[in-house]
């Protein structure tokens, strides 16, 4: 494998356990319903994709490299650690619709190995229903938070991680390019 | 309106320390080892107490006595 793709499977592996342990430590907060139990499925679906990821690299001759800093936790800098539940929330609308966008951009790469395409494709199955949880227990949370507040907590969100995006796609642009095959790097 | 007795123990319930230990000028930042389980205590008190707190309510808050004091006011339904 390339150090390219080598590179980004360690993103994706070391983005997907950050994630776990994030949820894994909340799900421990929340009282016993409907929340605390898809936190405790969200976060073990988060620790098999690294799993899946770390199969992938050892598939495909690599090991993993080390990533200094998670994606996720660049807009919990910006934006600080969430206070409340909704805000939990909150960050993981906003932070599973960048994922979604980038594994479905990256599925869509010409000749993509296909052990990077399946596990991919294994991945999204599960992202749908993450996403849909969410956005229903979000919305379940504007009688109580106040529907003004909820959307503009996650437009705060989805700004600081418009601004990580872009940050990004900067520092890495090179290697994004080699990845996605392209001039263009991310649309 | 919750006591602030019963906000008090809760949280020195939840950050496994003394209760004696957990006085109005403690920082809030000092009843835990990090940030983010400071973030953990902060969520399972809300759910616990059936209180809802906004950024805004702990925006200034340090001490154990403020976090207290506002905890106790957003009880009241203020």
């Amino acid at each position: 494998m390339n150090d390219s793709d080598r590179w980004i499977l360690s993103f994706y592996r070391h983005s997907e356990i950050s994630g776990a342990l994030f949820f894994g430590r909340l799900a421990r907060s929340f009282r016993p319903g409907p929340i605390q139990r898809d936190m405790t499925h969200h976060f073990a679906d988060e620790s098999q994709h690294a799993r899946y990821w770390t199969q992938a690299l050892e598939d495909m001759g690599g090991k993993p490299e080390r990533v200094r800093q998670a994606y996720q936790d660049q807009y919990l800098d910006a934006c600080g650690l969430p206070t409340n539940v909704m805000e939990v929330l909150a960050i993981t609308r906003v932070f599973e619709a960048r994922v979604i966008g980038q594994y479905q951009m990256h599925s869509r790469v010409p000749d993509l190995h296909p052990v990077i395409k399946g596990t991919i494709d294994r991945i999204m199955e599960d992202e749908k229903w993450h996403i849909e949880w969410v956005g229903k227990a979000l919305k379940d949370m504007e009688k109580d938070y106040g529907a003004d507040v909820v959307q503009s907590t996650v437009q705060r969100y989805k700004e600081a991680d418009e601004d990580v995006y872009q940050k990004t796609i900067q520092e890495h642009a090179d290697r994004l390019r080699d990845i996605l095959r392209s001039r263009d790097v991310m649309p | 309106m919750i006591e602030a007795d019963k906000v008090r123990a809760t949280l020195a319930d939840l950050a496994n320390r003394p209760l004696e230990r957990v006085t109005d000028d403690l920082a809030m930042t000092d009843l835990v080892a990090d940030s983010f389980a400071l973030v953990e205590i902060v969520i399972e008190l809300q759910e616990e107490l059936g209180v809802r707190l906004l950024r805004d309510h702990l925006s200034g808050v340090k001490t154990v006595g403020q976090f207290i004091g506002v905890v106790q006011e957003q009880s009241r339904g203020g």
